[in-house]
């Protein structure tokens, strides 16, 4: 066996193993098909992709992702057995192909240009399958059977098999799993990358830093010790630490700590991990903005009154309408204290309004609960037209929808789009207490 | 030496895998198989038509029956030269239309057709057969039609295809057979009331019989898969195959190993099953000799519960969240919940537990999304699901409680905080 491979990805000696031993000895009968599943990134197509180049078997990959209908993948798989290169000025397919039968039938006719016996088909996230024609899924499980070919059909996706058995059923492939890597395995993985990094942090800086193997590892503890528990992503997490490690090594080119020095660069990267960790999956650009710990402003610069209007459609669309009364009139008179109201004090968590989601309500509300806030604010403004555009521009922004059809002119029911951490940024901006109006809340 | 051992290997492995893929004999079913071949015979001798229907459950030998069948009276009588044999695959031929275009290559007829324009499906069909008839009721080429996956072909608009067929061999027209082949027992329900009076009702059921689920019978599939036969194609040295023969027969005779292929008869006594696990223990052959571990793993590997696999290549975060949907579910009852119910169960545990790292929100986002795109979690839409919020849409737990607490229990690594909120009875 290729030990290269085996060294070259670490901690995937198993998968190679077995894949080697269904694939290394092509003059005997092959198997029908293999499903390899594992979570995302680790390693699946690499891995399959690499044992079948280095086996010298003839294959194929394709990504279901890549063909939405059935027709493209088809005429894909035949492109890629046959050699054809689509030609960009005239892209026409190596032969037209709706139907699986049309299919089978063309792998036969390759079969007598190509020897096919052999040949091995890996399909990528092949959870997408599922989502095409019905007899799909099971005519690549029994390829074999129905072409009378020994072709393998290899599927790779990030499912448990069970999540593909169907009405008609298929049949049970070999199954290969890939375990994602645990934190001392990611540890050794990452630290590959110390090539990578000293050339990065000399093009990042023009200044080259001499760094070992223990620096670097030491870097990586760090950065584990903060990002493991939220993500095992190894490629997510390989960018993580990139972009982190530049920041790591800031203190060091500035002449501010000496590289000897872990625990004060320990100091200076632990809140920059934190709060990187906020910006996970994301893959915000922060070379731009110069400060990391500047939030990227979450509202939009509304005007005045759009603010209000959209405050008024928070509460609107939280509140329930019988409580308005109580909320937003200024003497609605003594309120008995009800068995009800105390229990509302003991409401647990999930029935609260602001957990369910939005409400619809109509637009007559909204301008009653409009107009009431805004008088606290003893601030006069008329009904005018300035009004109606500022909802309307809310619903192009998608900040309230339309959840009536337009064609009533009369009673239109809206919805506010926005979650409270927003609200309350734009309730404190205009200095408005959000809290003291929601029903969720006012009891406390 | 060295280069010898890998020969001897080789020869074994050869054999062995040509064992499990050659098409072997037909056996058993003996009753079974002559009727299939009596209506084959009475419809190419003396020009019948046919119609019946092969019903039995997933891998019991119906395809192989009838190719078995099909096989011998090719061989022997002037059935080829009297018959045309037309396959149909429910799963291939999804409609009609390709179902005849498939009809009129096998029977070679294309060039006939081209051109042709023809007002109904009907007209087109009998067209075909009309083309074979060369004579008399007695001369003409009978056609036998084998319809597998016989069940989808009910689903075509209209069955017309069925109806045809059927109607065909009902009035004396050309002589035809038509062999279904299904796994649904309620396949006869499937037809509509036209298609269902023109079929004969002829149904041959094929069920594994006791003793094919017994253990004797999987000992004796399994040596008939691992034994090197003497008539056997391949050259082989006979020593290497006697000593490895000996060992095969020592391991059927041993007491842990028969415990093992009883539980596995428990389980799972399809032949696919079986097969799939010699083929990965053949693969994986590195010396010459069989032993019981090899198929004791591949029994734990069978009996593995993937979702749990599954489960244990989450990160912290995602089994906290899986944690609090399982307390949600089992205090309502398995009603559904959104993002902002776990949410807050979660942050209410992470407040509670100075130790745990706080994740911001749009993290935890992500990671249920990620449970989602595993399919542990399902959405629900309920009414409009597109245009609610992501946080407020309700979705399931798709994972049982006692799964998750397994996984929790199995992971290595996990704070202890967590471990124990898992197994708390209230959140």
């Amino acid at each position: 066996m290729d030990s290269n491979l085996i060294k070259s990805m670490p901690h995937r000696r198993t998968q190679i193993e077995h894949l080697y031993n269904l694939f290394a000895h092509k003059n005997e009968p092959q198997i029908e098909s293999v499903y390899i599943y594992g979570g995302p990134s680790s390693g699946k197509t690499v891995v399959v992709q690499r044992v079948l180049e280095i086996l010298e078997v003839n294959h194929a990959v394709i990504n279901l992702i890549e063909c939405y209908s059935s027709r493209i993948l088809f005429e894909s798989i035949l492109n890629k057995i046959s050699g054809h290169k689509l030609n960009p000025l005239n892209p026409t397919p190596y032969a037209r192909c709706d139907n699986m039968m049309d299919f089978l039938y063309n792998i036969e006719k390759l079969n007598e240009v190509k020897k096919l016996d052999g040949f091995v088909l890996v399909l990528d996230s092949a959870e997408e399958l599922r989502n095409m024609e019905f007899n799909l899924l099971p005519c690549f499980l029994r390829l074999r059977e129905l072409t009378g070919i020994s072709i393998c059909v290899v599927l790779i996706s990030e499912l448990v098999f069970e999540k593909f058995y169907t009405k008609g059923g298929g049949i049970e492939p070999i199954k290969i799993h890939f375990p994602q890597y645990n934190k001392i395995e990611l540890l050794e993985i990452l630290s590959l990358d110390i090539d990578y990094c000293r050339n990065m942090i000399l093009e990042h800086f023009n200044k080259f830093i001499e760094f070992d193997l223990d620096f670097y590892k030491n870097y990586l503890n760090l950065f584990l010790s903060v990002f493991y528990r939220s993500c095992r992503d190894l490629s997510e997490l390989r960018y993580m630490s990139r972009i982190n490690f530049i920041k790591y090594c800031e203190p060091v080119i500035n002449n501010e700590h000496t590289i000897e020095d872990s625990m004060a660069l320990w100091r200076h990267i632990s809140p920059i991990l934190k709060s990187s960790l906020e910006v996970l999956y994301l893959r915000l650009d922060t070379t731009k903005s110069a400060n990391i710990k500047e939030k990227p402003n979450p509202t939009l610069e509304l005007p005045f009154y759009a603010k209000y209007i959209l405050i008024a459609a928070y509460l609107a669309s939280y509140n329930p309408a019988k409580d308005d009364k109580r909320l937003f009139m200024k003497h609605h008179g003594k309120q008995k204290k009800k068995l009800k109201d105390i229990k509302l004090k003991s409401k647990v968590s999930e029935q609260l309004n602001t957990q369910l989601g939005p409400k619809p309500f109509v637009f007559d509300r909204l301008l009653a609960i409009f107009y009431s806030i805004l008088d606290d604010k003893d601030n006069k403004m008329g009904f005018n037209n300035n009004v109606l555009v500022q909802i309307s521009s809310l619903i192009e922004l998608r900040l309230l929808s339309l959840v009536s059809d337009s064609c009533f002119l009369d009673g239109q029911k809206y919805k506010c789009n926005v979650n409270f951490e927003f609200i309350q940024f734009v309730s404190k901006s205009v200095g408005f207490e959000i809290k003291k109006y929601l029903s969720d809340f006012s009891h406390i | 030496m060295g280069g010898n051992r890998q020969n001897n290997l080789q020869d074994i492995r050869i054999c062995l895998k040509n064992n499990l893929y050659s098409q072997s004999k037909f056996v058993g079913n003996i009753k079974e198989r002559n009727q299939v071949q009596d209506l084959l015979q009475r419809t190419v001798k003396f020009g019948e038509s046919n119609s019946a229907l092969l019903i039995g459950p997933k891998s019991s030998g119906k395809t192989k029956l009838i190719n078995d069948v099909i096989n011998e009276l090719q061989s022997k009588s002037s059935f080829k030269k009297d018959s045309i044999l037309v396959k149909l695959n429910g799963m291939i031929h999804t409609d009609d239309r390709l179902s005849l275009k498939s009809i009129t290559s096998q029977m070679n007829l294309e060039n006939v057709v081209d051109g042709k324009v023809f007002g109904t499906f009907a007209e087109n069909l009998s067209f075909l057969l009309a083309c074979l008839r060369t004579g008399e009721k007695h001369t003409s080429r009978s056609v036998v039609f084998i319809l597998e996956e016989f069940d989808l072909f009910c689903f075509h608009h209209n069955q017309t295809l069925l109806y045809n067929l059927f109607d065909i061999s009902q009035s004396a027209q050309a002589p035809i057979c038509i062999l279904g082949i299904t796994c649904r027992l309620d396949v006869i329900e499937l037809l509509e009331k036209r298609v269902k009076s023109r079929f004969s009702h002829r149904q041959i059921f094929l069920f594994p019989t006791d003793s094919e689920k017994s253990l004797d019978y999987a000992l004796e599939k399994l040596e008939y898969y691992l034994i090197i036969s003497e008539n056997f194609g391949y050259k082989i040295n006979p020593e290497v195959k006697n000593k490895w023969n000996s060992n095969v027969h020592n391991i059927l005779k041993d007491k842990k190993f028969k415990n093992i292929i009883q539980r596995l008869v428990e389980i799972d006594t399809s032949e696919r099953t079986l097969k799939n696990i010699l083929i990965n223990i053949i693969y994986k052959l590195k010396e010459e000799c069989l032993t019981v571990d090899m198929f004791q793993e591949e029994i734990n590997t069978l009996e593995r519960d993937d979702i749990l696999v599954t489960l244990q290549d989450l990160n912290v975060l995602e089994l906290c969240l899986l944690i609090a949907m399982k307390h949600h579910s089992e205090i309502y009852e398995g009603q559904s919940m959104n993002f902002e119910m776990v949410f807050s169960r979660y942050i209410k545990f992470v407040k509670t537990n100075s130790n745990i790292q706080s994740v911001p929100r749009s993290v935890v986002m992500k990671a249920l999304e990620h449970l989602q795109s595993l399919e542990l979690i399902a959405m629900i839409n309920v009414g409009g699901g597109a245009k609610t919020q992501k946080e407020y849409q309700f979705f399931n737990l798709l994972v049982m409680p006692s799964q998750v607490n397994e996984a929790i229990k199995k992971t290595p690594g996990l704070p202890t905080e967590v471990v124990q909120w898992s197994s708390s009875s209230y959140a």
